[in-house]
């Protein structure tokens, strides 16, 4: 039926991502069987993509006797050869292109703890992908249109291709008015304050930004005994890691009960992205705090010891990505994350993946994305200005 | 978005690597989220024999590294170092305003190796 469908979606000269990321909704209304058919032939249509056009990738699977003739079912996508996220930071990493350098429209980047950047390239049929993705899924599981946002972060002008600001700076085109409050390294809690005391009784005002970010904002509020009461429609936005660039991990119940306390909100208000710069996912909190995977992005979650085995659902297990939205590079990644799936109903009664991040790879080089620099050089600018030794 | 030099000299980079021993070595970068790029040079008889160079971050500046080694071969330092802004301008062909920053990599590429030939020369008298 899935083949069927997808037959007459090209007929009549439509291409079937561009119609899954138009039906998020739909997608989630699925039984998880038919779900996982659809995405498996989204996943093996992009598959065919970058075999043929990519000589890398193709040279790695023929080495490993995956060919697009191979595969075909939901079963054979644990064979699809995955590219570790180290490939996208190497100085070779234009073999991952499978496109033309000057088909690439947009690089984006992150940087962990090692100062080196990983980039992503994107096409412009890719940031078309992205684009609407992104942008399906919040209106899936956020439903803005409307209200004042208070970024907690730098803006895209001050760092542009930083592929966290980017996604949340995209929220700011949902919204009526937005402040970046994070300038020249500096974070001004007061302005902050006043910014979101301006906006009160005018729009429903929105806190956004990375949790370290968010949590320097609170730690501010608790030490001034201020509490704050933001609106029924506010939502706390973070995007970003939980483990800080001293390796003190930010505990996610610890930072709800601060956001209720201190910003006047319901759990139901706090809702946590996990996103890539390297992969298109973007996977969002709903209501009930659970985590769902964009429903045309497959989660496969290996046994770090033997990477060609899932582990169980509700096992934790490292984590590959299958995305077929990515063009320009092959979307299929072996992050260096450790999550779970939940195999429990979703109480929201969407169908699909819904996950739990739980670490970076213990073994990893590095952590943290460019929030965990950002929150370092908030701290040693904070530490110079208070210190009493004459330079 | 990237002209004809930037997509040679990324695609088909010849100058990558690491020398066992360099003459001089020039590091650029920025510490937060940019580019970082670490470029090795051999001296020969006063002359560059050989210019390796390892690069992480965007395209162009991947290609900047590699232009830069390429024009560093068979050439004086001094020759390297009187080099004006429309002569590096040229090295990396016309840049759109988020390729920019590259020209100040070059820049600054260029500047590090003057400050170390003006260092060798203190050092030798």
């Amino acid at each position: 039926m899935i083949n069927e469908c997808f037959e007459q979606l090209e007929k009549l000269g439509l291409d079937p991502v561009k119609v899954a990321l138009s039906s998020v909704s739909e997608l989630y209304a699925m039984p998880d069987s038919q779900l996982l058919a659809f995405k498996t032939e989204l996943i093996l249509q992009a598959y065919r993509f970058h075999y043929e056009n990519n000589a890398f990738y193709r040279a790695s699977c023929d080495q490993k006797g995956v060919t697009p003739n191979s595969v075909s079912t939901p079963e054979d996508l644990l064979k699809l050869p995955l590219i570790p996220i180290s490939l996208f930071k190497s100085n070779d990493s234009h073999k991952l292109l499978s496109v033309n350098l000057k088909d690439i429209e947009l690089e984006m980047r992150s940087t962990g703890t090692s100062g080196i950047p990983s980039v992503s390239r994107r096409c412009s049929d890719t940031v078309d992908n992205a684009i609407l993705g992104i942008y399906s899924m919040y209106r899936e599981f956020l439903k803005i249109s409307k209200g004042a946002g208070l970024y907690l972060c730098p803006s895209t002008e001050e760092i542009p291709e930083m592929g966290m600001i980017k996604a949340l700076n995209m929220l700011a085109g949902l919204l009526d008015t937005h402040q970046f409050m994070v300038k020249n390294e500096s974070l001004v809690v007061e302005d902050a304050l006043s910014q979101l005391d301006e906006w009160k009784n005018k729009f429903d005002r929105h806190i956004i930004g990375p949790p370290f970010l968010i949590n320097r904002f609170i730690r501010y509020l608790k030490a001034t005994n201020t509490r704050i009461k933001l609106d029924k429609g506010s939502f706390i936005i973070t995007l970003g890691g939980w483990k800080r660039f001293s390796g003190e991990m930010l505990s996610r119940e610890e930072f709800n009960q601060e956001c209720m306390e201190y910003l006047g909100v319901e759990p139901s208000q706090i809702r946590d992205i996990y996103a890539l710069v390297e992969s298109n996912v973007v996977a969002i909190d709903d209501e009930h705090g659970v985590k769902h995977v964009s429903p045309f992005i497959h989660f496969s979650i290996r046994n770090p010891k033997k990477l060609d085995e899932e582990v169980a659902d509700g096992e934790v297990g490292q984590l590959a990505i299958l995305d077929p939205l990515a063009r320009s590079t092959p979307g299929f990644i072996l992050t260096e994350d450790l999550v779970r799936l939940l195999p429990e109903q979703s109480p929201s009664g969407r169908s699909g993946q819904r996950m739990q991040y739980i670490m970076r790879l213990p073994e990893s080089t590095e952590f943290g994305c460019c929030a965990v620099n950002l929150d370092k050089r908030l701290d040693d600018v904070e530490a110079e200005q208070n210190c009493p030794v004459v330079a | 978005m990237y002209n004809d030099i930037i997509i040679e000299n990324f695609s088909d980079p010849q100058h990558v690597g690491d020398l066992e021993s360099a003459d001089i070595e020039l590091e650029v970068g920025n510490s937060v989220c940019g580019d970082r790029i670490r470029v090795q040079i051999l001296l020969d008889d006063n002359k560059i024999s050989n210019a390796l160079f390892r690069a992480w971050g965007c395209a162009t500046s991947v290609a900047t590294a590699n232009i830069f080694c390429d024009s560093l071969l068979n050439q004086s330092l001094d020759s390297v170092c009187q080099r004006d802004v429309e002569y590096k301008q040229q090295m990396l062909g016309e840049l759109s305003p988020s390729q920019h920053h590259c020209m100040d990599i070059l820049n600054e590429l260029h500047q590090l190796l003057s400050e170390q030939r003006v260092a060798e020369d203190v050092a030798n008298g």
